[in-house]
């Protein structure tokens, strides 16, 4: 006998899968994603030329590339043999509204942060704790990666996941804000 | 007919057995990666905009209930007598005790780059290949207690102290409330160091590997972890009588929760269902 723990019906099982690409209808995200496509372009190159860097023994201090930007806090450095960036958009008029969004990335591969109410940033690799920084929060991650491992590209869909962060579930329905951080 | 959850250190060889052929098969059925992603999906962080449900939220309870309930439903269509088994990590606290066993999830990950090698979970196996992860690899993590920082699993009497605040949950009802029952067993704590991890995020960030990321779903010990969470809510209730779910009503309009999270006799995505009506599970399952 089928037995559904909920009153008044079986539940759903399936999730509905949100279609890749033209799915990311909402600004912010839209914002986000043209930026990511832009610094993934850019990090190609970079990452050529720390290609010898990230191949390197794990260096117990990190090596800032170029100075960072102080009015912004970017960081584009390499910590623990690995290249992480940071930093932050804020050319339109939304970024200006919402106080910009934080992209940030290890070896060239996006690292989705969220924002905790206390200010902290969490990341998609260390989900329950928050660091000060986006940069506390990249190296924490890199802390947490595997000698051989990277960051799976979520916006890419070549994972048959998701990643572009909209869920669809009804009039309540929750979003979950990759890539989105006011 | 009501089933029962039982203590994982109880389990008869036989019930091992049964519960970790019926995982495999939900794996293999392409189902159990549906639910690493879902939540993956609702893991919305309060100082972000938007419906929190999961996390950092009263429905943290009532959300993971339900969620544990479907993968129980899920488990049951291959094997009704299947029932997800709690993990008591006040009484079983080493890397040999359960649910580590070779006959159940394994153990540790190796060292060199955290692996798990044991149990029916290990990559080698072939049964158990992560494809909803927040990193490329493919193989289970774990790192228990964080051997370059160590930390311990959460103390009997510190999940007491959760127990004993008599409410439910207080303004703001985030990851920043200090009192109330839910945070002080959700577990984002206010201190520095090992203090920022309290109960049961200190029990994810015990784990490692995994069960510290979005993905900690990929684990199968979130769920026998989140039982024993579960399990909780219930003694929470049955020690104070007459305390409910907070709030009681939706934030008002000027609230900085306005819309954010989900009063008690709200419905709660993707169910559908109010955390009112999930207080009480005694018609569907019990604890022993």
């Amino acid at each position: 006998m089928f037995a559904s723990w909920m009153p008044g019906g079986a539940p759903r099982h399936g999730r509905s899968r949100v279609p890749a690409g033209p799915a990311r209808r909402r600004g912010t995200e839209r914002v986000a994603g043209g930026l990511a496509l832009t610094r993934r372009g850019a990090m190609r190159g970079l990452l050529v030329s720390v290609v010898g860097m990230a191949l390197a023994p794990v260096v117990a201090a990190s090596r800032p590339l170029r100075r960072r930007h102080p009015r912004d806090s970017s960081f584009d450095e390499v910590y623990r043999g690995r290249h992480i960036f940071g930093t932050k958009s804020g050319s339109d008029g939304r970024a200006a509204f919402t106080g910009g969004a934080w992209q940030v990335t290890v070896d060239g591969r996006p690292l989705h942060l969220m924002r905790r109410a206390d200010g902290g940033y969490l990341s998609m690799v260390d989900h329950y704790e928050s660091y000060p920084t986006p940069l506390a929060a990249a190296r924490a991650a890199v802390d947490e990666l595997g000698p051989e491992e990277q960051l799976r590209d979520m916006d890419d869909g070549a994972d048959g996941g998701r990643g572009t962060g909209t869920r669809k579930s009804g009039t309540e329905g929750s979003g979950h804000h990759h890539g989105v951080h006011p | 007919m009501v089933y029962t959850r039982k203590d994982v250190s109880t389990l008869t060889k036989a019930e091992r057995r049964r519960f970790v052929t019926a995982m495999l098969e939900v794996k293999r059925r392409g189902e159990y990666d549906e639910f690493v992603r879902r939540h993956i999906d609702y893991y919305v962080s309060d100082g972000d905009g938007g419906l929190r449900t999961a996390h950092m939220a009263p429905s943290f309870l009532p959300w993971h209930r339900c969620f544990l309930l479907d993968l129980e439903q899920a488990l049951q269509r291959v094997d009704p007598g299947v029932s997800v088994p709690y993990w008591d990590w006040t009484r079983d606290r080493t890397p040999a005790s359960a649910p580590w066993t070779k006959d159940l999830l394994g153990g540790d990950g190796r060292s060199s780059d955290r692996q798990v090698m044991t149990g029916p979970f290990a990559y080698a196996q072939g049964k158990w290949t992560i494809r909803a992860g927040v990193t490329d690899g493919e193989f289970l993590t774990r790192e228990f207690g964080r051997p370059r920082k160590p930390i311990q699993l959460p103390t009997r009497a510190e999940l007491k102290a959760a127990l004993d605040d008599p409410v439910y949950d207080t303004a703001p009802y985030d990851s920043t409330t200090t009192r109330g029952f839910r945070n002080r067993l959700e577990g984002w704590g206010h201190g520095t160091g090992n203090a920022t991890w309290e109960n049961h995020n200190r029990v994810h960030r015990w784990v490692g590997g995994h069960m510290l990321g979005g993905a900690s779903v990929n684990d199968p010990a979130f769920w026998l972890h989140h039982a024993f969470v579960d399990l909780q809510w219930s003694r929470w209730r049955q020690r104070h009588r007459g305390a409910r779910y907070l709030p009681e009503r939706p934030p008002g309009s000027r609230d900085s929760q306005y819309r954010r999270i989900v009063a008690r006799h709200e419905k709660m995505p993707p169910w559908g269902v109010t955390p009112a009506s999930m207080e009480d599970h005694s018609h569907i399952y019990r604890y022993a």
